[in-house]
């Protein structure tokens, strides 16, 4: 187990820190008064364990391979992007973009997330304990996106192939964007999903499994040539 | 595009260390707005009384100006000046209609202009960083309820002090705004108004969100309306903070483009466009989110 | 007798496009880049004046007009180094068969050159056939890897590209193949649309914080370029500048894309010619020109229109479509095929199809086995050698003995508008218009 004190230094001086650690073998690392710096464990391609004892800026845990990442305050913009895989989880709010063109991998946050919530997703699973706000899911390809409270506009707008679900109301669905029904067994799996990576506290305050909507992509926009046009003008 | 804060205190204190706690988030967010920073800061309210911050010239000129605008200022009940870099600050007269007084004071010299005026509200800014602001005008000493500030990075408009932010509404006592964001239908909102005799001072589109809450005001919307009203109404890219003397709020875009995250206890309410910029000001256990897509809020003192 | 008469404004071409959008309801979407006619002032508007009496010109061989060029020195621990000054921009494996990427690899690792990814990542390939090779993090990141990203010799921001400014890209159905639906992460045969912004930034505010992540996750050793589509060109390399760019790249109008709706190709952007005077002007004005190098692309084709852009400010040139050109784009060869996409030689724009006769903008294994990869690297490097030696000519005419000495006062303006823009008198009144 690593300390790192960020007071007084630099996002780079912590990286390096943080990767030297590393080097010698430890993996167990925790960033003390982080004061929600930017890019803080940035690129960490191994199976390290980062605790960061406070809130983070942009980008923490962007472009990491296989590292967890541990956030006890609120992340800021992009939080874990790009990862191609890994593990990272917010106790507190994410800003916008939260796992933003993942790969894969997993992102939880406990609390809410801004705008854009999993955009470009490539794959991986995003889960939000809390709310999300404006075009979360939006252009997100693969992968699974689970939100236990509310959605905010524009939810899921011009997906490919990420399936959704969302616990609460959803203010409104995006561009081809449809409601479907689960498979039967689907409700489970989304049970086991949701007690796996949440804290049975936070897992119990949120709605059964069965009262989750599916939401996936309508697949009008996949394909240019439809005469769609109501579709394409909101579209495009 | 740049980086924005406020400051509310909530504990019933009239003098807070809001200079302070606003040069210490405005020195946070210094890289993502290198060209210019500048706050605006609400005092003591003298009763019966205005203050005013006159921008004296443009690269030093302003000096041989003084007498010029104290004879000017002096008509209007002008008292206890004091200059400070490019500023002439002074108290004056209350009255509800400043024009004559504009007038008079812009009227010395074409670089003359007042940066603001009101019951509480002093706005000073210019080129460089926050902690060239506080060289020049002892932000830190500053003592008040609520605040906001701004540091700079240009777009599209010049770098040079009128052009710098917080924008006083110019004419309306006590209402300013931060603008981080682009108003994309900027040129043609300002030829309706200049068609209707409102006059710009800069070629910053921020300038407009000055302009239209205060054309809001005076046709007798409230704070909050106006400031919901601007969701539909201006175009592109926003988060604003909007200060009165008696109200501090913001306003997010329809499509949550540009970052503003805040922080409400029962002391105070802190707002950023970055979480570092809460960290370095304020200690304390206290959770900051991120404001939603059309979200407003206003907190009264 | 009374002769047919045509309208200059409801031109045939128009004709056929409106009753097109009549029956099909959507607007035209091709490859290619700008089409119609040029009567904006270009690279052709400069001519360059030789030394004569006043200044004395090298001679070739012995005296020796150096084209190394350096890249990244403002920030960078390892700039790149080049022996020429002209490059392969980025272009997906996607919109280009594997062949074609390949191809431009070896060419430019044989002439000493760089190639840069594209829009969909990187391919082992390149990496292993390019001698310095650019990595293009774009809006949609495709393919995006740290990996990869840390394989790179320079990593290269895109906020546009000059075909289609201010839009995302656009890969038609037919070339997502089952390899492009992999590495994309999509569904086969999708129409892919690229978005237009990037998902964890919006805004030069923003890409501050954006590239320092990019600094972090490659150890502040390779240079950060940034991309622009030519704009406000002005306003956007000054943005750039301040934060933190190794390297600018301005994109102008004329440059190509593989697929994207006309209307932008024809109505968007800033000429290349216009572009690289902004871009100069704006680093002069904030004290930075010399310490932010500046690569221009959009419609290189020779190396005349190199050379100019050189002497009016830029450290090198990207070329994209001249190189697919050189792999054999729009040749007189399997004339059939072009007809049967409605095209033909020299007139084929119809990379959007995937249906390229040649084997270049396709994912059909048939097609691709035209483009022959030793062939088409030994085409592609002839012309960056080619180009050079153009270069060099140029520049030993005008005395220089380092192709990077070139200056705007090496040229003269042919018409006015060549003068307003570049600052540059006009031949024969010894003065500068415009200004």
């Amino acid at each position: 187990m690593a300390e790192i004190d960020a007071a007084g230094q630099t996002t780079r001086e912590i990286n390096r820190a943080i990767r030297q650690f590393i080097a010698e073998s430890c993996k167990e690392i925790t960033v003390r008064n982080p004061g929600a710096r930017h890019n803080l464990a940035v690129a960490i391609l191994n199976d390290a364990h980062i605790r960061v004892a406070g809130s983070a800026g942009y980008y923490c845990g962007g472009l990491i391979d296989g590292a967890s990442i541990e956030i006890e305050g609120s992340a800021g913009w992009g939080v874990a992007e790009s990862m191609l895989t890994g593990t990272v989880r917010v106790h507190g709010n994410a800003g916008s973009g939260a796992a933003a063109a993942i790969r894969a991998g997993t992102v939880v946050i406990h609390g809410d997330a801004a705008a854009r919530l999993g955009v470009s997703m490539k794959g991986g699973l995003v889960i939000v304990a809390g709310n999300c706000g404006y075009m979360a899911g939006f252009m997100a390809q693969k992968g699974t996106l689970i939100v236990c409270g509310d959605a905010g506009e524009a939810f899921a707008d011009s997906m490919y192939a990420t399936v959704c679900y969302v616990g609460g109301r959803i203010a409104n669905l995006g561009t081809d964007a449809v409601i479907a029904p689960m498979d039967p067994g689907e409700a489970e799996e989304l049970e086991k999903t949701l007690s796996a990576h949440l804290p049975a506290a936070l897992r119990s305050a949120k709605p059964a499994a069965n009262d989750f909507k599916k939401v996936i992509a309508g697949r009008k926009l996949w394909n240019f040539d439809k005469r769609e046009w109501r579709i394409w003008q909101e579209a495009l | 595009m740049c980086g924005i804060v406020g400051y509310l205190d909530k504990t019933g204190a009239e003098d807070g260390n809001i200079g302070s706690i606003l040069l210490g988030m405005l020195n946070a967010l210094a890289c993502r707005g290198p060209d210019s920073a500048g706050v605006a800061l609400f005092g003591d309210h003298q009763p019966g009384q205005l203050v005013a911050q006159v921008k004296l010239g443009d690269n030093g000129k302003g000096a041989q100006r003084t007498g010029e605008v104290r004879a000017i200022a002096e008509k209007f009940g002008a008292q206890e000046f004091t200059q400070t870099g490019a500023y002439l600050r002074f108290i004056f007269r209350e009255t509800d209609d400043l024009k004559p007084f504009i007038a008079g004071v812009e009227g010395v010299d074409k670089d003359v202009e007042v940066v603001s005026v009101g019951r509480r509200l002093e706005i000073v800014k210019q080129v460089g960083s926050p902690a060239r602001l506080e060289q020049t005008f002892g932000i830190s000493a500053f003592h008040g309820k609520h605040g906001i500030g701004h540091t700079r990075l240009s777009t599209e408009s010049v770098v040079d002090l009128s052009h710098s932010q917080p924008f006083w509404s110019h004419g309306f006592a006590d209402l300013a705004i931060v603008h981080n964001g682009h108003i994309t239908n900027y040129h043609q909102l300002r030829r309706r108004y200049e068609q209707r005799g409102v006059r710009f001072y800069t070629e910053n589109d921020s300038e407009v969100v000055a302009v239209f809450l205060a054309d809001k005001l005076r046709r007798g919307a409230e704070l909050r309306a106006a400031m919901g009203s601007m969701i539909a109404e201006l175009d592109g890219s926003f988060s604003c903070l909007v200060a009165t003397d008696t109200a501090l709020g913001f306003v997010k875009d329809t499509f949550s483009l540009k970052p503003l995250v805040f922080a409400e206890t029962d002391r105070f309410v802190a707002l950023a466009t970055e979480e570092i910029a809460i960290r370095g000001a304020i200690q304390g256990d206290f959770v900051v989110r991120e404001a939603q897509a059309k979200e407003v809020q206003v907190w009264l003192r | 007798m009374s002769e047919l008469q045509i309208s200059g404004i409801f031109a045939p071409r128009v004709i056929e496009e409106i009753q097109a959008k009549a029956e099909s309801g959507l607007y035209s979407i091709r490859g290619f880049g700008t089409l119609r006619e040029r009567r904006w002032a270009t690279f052709d508007d400069l001519t360059f004046l030789p030394c004569t009496l006043t200044r004395i010109p090298l001679e070739g061989y012995r005296e020796k007009c150096s084209t190394k060029t350096i890249l990244g020195t403002r920030f960078a621990k390892k700039p790149i180094e080049l022996d020429i000054p002209v490059m392969i921009t980025g272009m997906s494996w996607g919109a280009l068969s594997y062949n074609a990427k390949v191809a431009l690899a070896k060419g430019a690792a044989a002439a000493g050159s760089s190639n840069t990814t594209g829009d969909g990542g990187m391919l082992k390939a390149e990496r292993d056939n390019s001698r310095t090779l650019i990595y293009e993090v774009l809006p949609s990141r495709y393919g995006i890897n740290v990996h990869h990203m840390r394989m790179a010799d320079a990593i290269e921001l895109t906020i546009g590209q000059g075909a289609k400014p201010g839009t995302g890209g656009l890969l038609l159905g037919s070339k997502v193949s089952d390899g492009i639906a992999e590495q994309r992460d999509l569904p086969i045969g999708v129409d892919q649309r690229s978005p237009a912004r990037h998902p964890d930034f919006l805004g030069p505010d923003d890409m501050i914080i954006k590239v320092e992540e990019l600094r972090e996750a490659t150890d502040w050793q390779v240079p950060i370029f940034i991309k622009l589509g030519a704009s406000r060109v002005y306003d956007d390399v000054k943005l750039a500048a301040k934060a933190g760019a190794d390297v600018i790249v301005v994109d102008g109008m004329e440059g190509g894309t593989g697929a994207s709706p006309a209307i932008f190709q024809e109505h968007t952007g800033m000429p290349t010619l216009a572009a690289v005077c902004e871009a100069r002007c704006a680093l002069q004005d904030i004290g930075l020109y010399g310490a932010v190098q500046l690569i221009i692309a959009g419609g290189i084709r020779d190396g005349v229109d190199a050379a100019k852009a050189m002497a009016l400010g830029a450290d090198a040139c990207y070329i994209g479509t001249a190189s697919l050109i050189a792999l054999n784009c729009n040749k007189p060869i399997y004339e059939d095929d072009y007809r049967a996409i409605g095209a033909a030689p020299h007139a084929c724009h119809h990379c959007h199809t995937g249906r390229c006769p040649v084997g270049i903008t396709t994912q059909d294994a048939e097609l691709m086995k035209r483009l022959e990869v030793e062939q088409g690297a030994e085409r592609v490097r002839n012309l960056l050698q080619v180009m050079t030696l153009e270069i060099q000519m140029l520049a030993r005419a005008c005395g220089k003995s380092d192709v990077h000495h070139l200056e705007p006062e090496d040229m003269a303006a042919l018409t006015l508008e060549a003068s307003a823009i570049c600052g540059i008198p006009l031949v024969g009144t010894r003065k500068v218009f415009g200004r």
